[in-house]
């Protein structure tokens, strides 16, 4: 990155713009997540499970992020495929707590990472082991083996356990995926 | 059975429609499919209250029109039914007691009295006397127990109407019970103890209950019908009974799968690789798909649609109960429990499609496939006119050439059973058989078809259709087994001619 985006990023007059998909099953918390990364003055109090998809926007100190997030309840995901094209980095949340529905999320994961649009391209991809102040839910280590992450080998990946609810773990994740995306465009 | 297609049997491999979400070979669950049940509703916390008897059933209803309104659970257990809200017990239904034997009852009554010595007492029941001490103080009642159970909506198709419970009891008896008053709004006989039960309609306005008996029969009982309406005989005991669409299929011991219309008549029947040990729907709502599952006993689940198997599941453990539909936030998910006290979950896969083969009512549709027959060639059709031209001579020919047999004049061949393609040339009325009347036929195997071919002569030159006895004796006995009328069309030799 030349000094003259750098300055300009800190004086912040000009941001890369970046296309992030929000991808997930239903309730795994995407929009909670989003909500959290927003200025606190345009976070909105009541979440609703999200219909269709919808496209947020939020900052980091270099990028503009705009976010489409994508229902993940079963009779939407088949939107999913049609935003991999224009999608620059991939942001998957998995609900922790819910060891019934790993097998789904592994299978929607698996179908992701086989899709014609997303197989060949070395697209950051970042996993939420969310939901960690639940009670019964698993390590973040334990998610990576019951989705097999090992088996991505092509492209960068890495997995932040999260709390949405307090906001841990997502500041992490979002510095990791803003050197992701700089080292992607220089 | 022929075995099932490549792309079915490969199904637990790579290519599975499944998910499995879930295997626990020791979670000591005892069950049958009548006993399992997913309620959208309930509070999920897990919850184990003791009951005394076995259950029967398990069915979850809305009891009441006004708020709040919550899902109650009903589950009967001998002569109770246990209502639990919230999973805590609410109220308790007892099955009314049957009427009792009047003379029973007075000589009970004698005996209460001492008026009456054991030795008499014993006479009338043929029961001991030490018998007769303990219980002569106990008031005489009897007691019945349920069977089975379902639920029928009131008066409201809606998904969350208010719903009547039906029991089907020992005594051979279904009873439809008020939804708040538990009060027995209807009752019906039945000729047996009834097992299954599928429900249909609205008590108030028109319904419809299929029951499964202990005697193998399916009765079909319709409002305001005191005794069935119509009745299935089954070729052996069901092992399950659901309602797909407007069909009933039952699963058989006797390793068939067998469907019915709504008034009894039979749709088909399939063989199935093994014993059955349950039988329960698969409703996939979002897809309008339907589909029913049969656990069996060579540790695999076949899905048909109709008649058709379209998926093969395979288990760890002989499944003896099956309940497919929404389970927490997943719609398609199979819940399955082993003869070993295990749970199955599996999840549908958001992409699999069963292909349901042909779907059509009636034989399969590889029998109205159209073959590829080659066209009749010139030297056929020319053969064929010759043929027409000139019967008799033809035929002469054709018999003696091609079967070798002692020649007869015009004839025509006549096959008992089978299509005969000799039938081409002449053909006589009143005929006569040949010299040789007599066919010698091998041993009889019943069930089989034997074709049996001879010539008969065609005696006169009128033009009338005539007729053959054919007898079929055993040898040394005069009186026929067997006498078969066939109708000879006119010839056709003398049309032609
Ligand atoms: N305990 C806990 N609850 C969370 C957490 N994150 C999200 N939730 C809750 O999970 C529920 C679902 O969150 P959403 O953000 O709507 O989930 P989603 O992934 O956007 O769901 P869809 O839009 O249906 O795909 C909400 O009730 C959140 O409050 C978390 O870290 N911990
Ligand atoms: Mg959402």
């Amino acid at each position: 990155m030349g000094l003259f985006d750098k300055l300009a990023g800190w004086l912040g007059l000009k941001k890369k713009e970046v296309n992030v998909l929000c991808l997930g099953l239903d309730n795994s918390g995407k929009t909670t997540i989003i909500n959290k990364l927003k200025p606190s003055n345009a976070q909105t109090q009541d979440i609703v499970p999200t219909i269709g998809f919808s496209i947020e926007k939020f900052k980091t100190s270099s990028l503009s992020f705009t976010v489409f997030d994508m229902s993940g309840q079963g009779r939407y995901r088949n939107l999913w495929e049609h935003y991999y094209k224009e999608g620059q980095a991939i942001i998957f949340v998995i609900d922790s707590s819910d060891k019934l529905r790993m097998v789904v999320a592994k299978e929607e994961l698996d179908t992701l990472l086989n899709h014609p649009d997303i197989k060949h391209r070395r697209i950051p991809i970042l996993f939420f082991a969310n939901k960690m102040d639940l009670r019964d839910a698993v390590s973040s280590v334990k998610v990576s083996q019951l989705l097999s992450l090992e088996n991505i080998k092509d492209k960068p990946w890495h997995i932040c356990a999260s709390d949405d609810l307090k906001g841990e773990g997502l500041q992490e994740g979002v510095d990791w995926l803003q050197d992701q995306i700089q080292a992607m465009k220089t | 059975p022929p075995s099932p297609p490549r792309e079915i049997q490969n199904d637990n491999e790579a290519h599975s429609k499944w998910l499995d979400a879930h295997y626990d070979p020791v979670a000591n669950v005892y069950t049958f499919s009548s006993c399992i049940g997913k309620f959208d509703s309930l509070p999920s916390s897990s919850h184990e209250s003791v009951l005394l008897d076995l259950p029967a059933g398990v069915a979850a209803f809305l009891m009441e029109q006004h708020e709040p309104r919550t899902l109650a659970v009903a589950v009967a257990s001998g002569p109770f039914i246990y209502v639990y809200k919230n999973l805590r017990p609410y109220f308790k239904f007892t099955l009314p007691l049957l009427d009792i034997n009047p003379l029973e009852k007075e000589v009970w009554e004698q005996a209460k009295e001492d008026m009456i010595d054991p030795l008499t007492l014993k006479e009338i029941l043929g029961r001991m006397d030490p018998f007769v001490n303990l219980h002569k103080l106990q008031s005489l009642k009897r007691q019945t127990v349920i069977t089975c159970m379902g639920t029928l909506k009131k008066n409201m198709v809606d998904e969350d109407a208010v719903s009547c419970l039906v029991i089907g009891t020992e005594s051979a008896d279904i009873l439809i019970l008020d939804p708040e008053a538990f009060t027995i709004l209807a009752k019906m006989a039945l000729p047996s103890v009834p097992v299954f039960l599928d429900v249909m309609g609205q008590f108030d306005v028109e319904y419809r209950l299929t029951v499964a008996c202990r005697n193998g029969a399916i009765y079909i009982l319709r409002r305001d019908s005191k005794r069935p309406r119509y009745c299935v005989e089954l070729s052996s005991l069901p092992v399950g009974l659901v309602r797909v669409h407007k069909s009933i299929v039952a699963a058989c011991s006797d390793q068939t799968l067998q469907g019915y219309t709504q008034k009894g008549k039979k749709l088909w029947s399939v063989s199935l690789p093994a014993t059955p040990t349950t039988l329960s729907l698969m409703d996939q709502k979002s897809r309008g798909f339907q589909a029913v599952l049969v656990g069996l006993a060579n540790l695999e689940v076949h899905m048909y649609r109709d008649k058709n198997l379209v998926n093969i599941i395979r288990t760890q453990d002989v499944v003896n109960s099956i309940c497919f539909g929404r389970y927490g936030r997943e719609d398609s998910t199979l819940i399955m429990t082993t003869k070993g006290g295990g749970l199955i979950i599996k999840i549908l896969k958001r992409t699999a499609v069963f292909d349901g083969g042909d779907t059509s009512p009636g034989p399969p549709i590889a029998q109205s496939i159209k073959l590829s027959v080659p066209k009749k060639t010139k030297l056929y059709v020319d053969q064929t006119l010759r043929e027409r031209e000139n019967a008799v001579g033809e035929c002469k020919a054709r018999t003696a050439g091609h079967r070798g047999c002692d020649c007869c004049t015009p004839s025509n061949l006549v096959s008992v059973g089978l299509f005969s393609p000799l039938t081409t040339a002449a053909c006589s009325p009143a005929p006569q058989l040949p010299p040789s009347r007599y066919c010698r036929v091998p041993m009889l195997v019943p069930g089989l078809s034997y074709p049996i071919e001879t010539y008969v002569e065609c005696l006169s030159n009128k033009g009338i259709s005539d007729l053959i006895k054919v007898f079929v004796l055993r040898e040394g006995q005069s009186a026929p087994l067997l006498t078969a009328h066939i109708n000879m069309p006119v010839s056709e030799g003398l049309i032609a001619a």
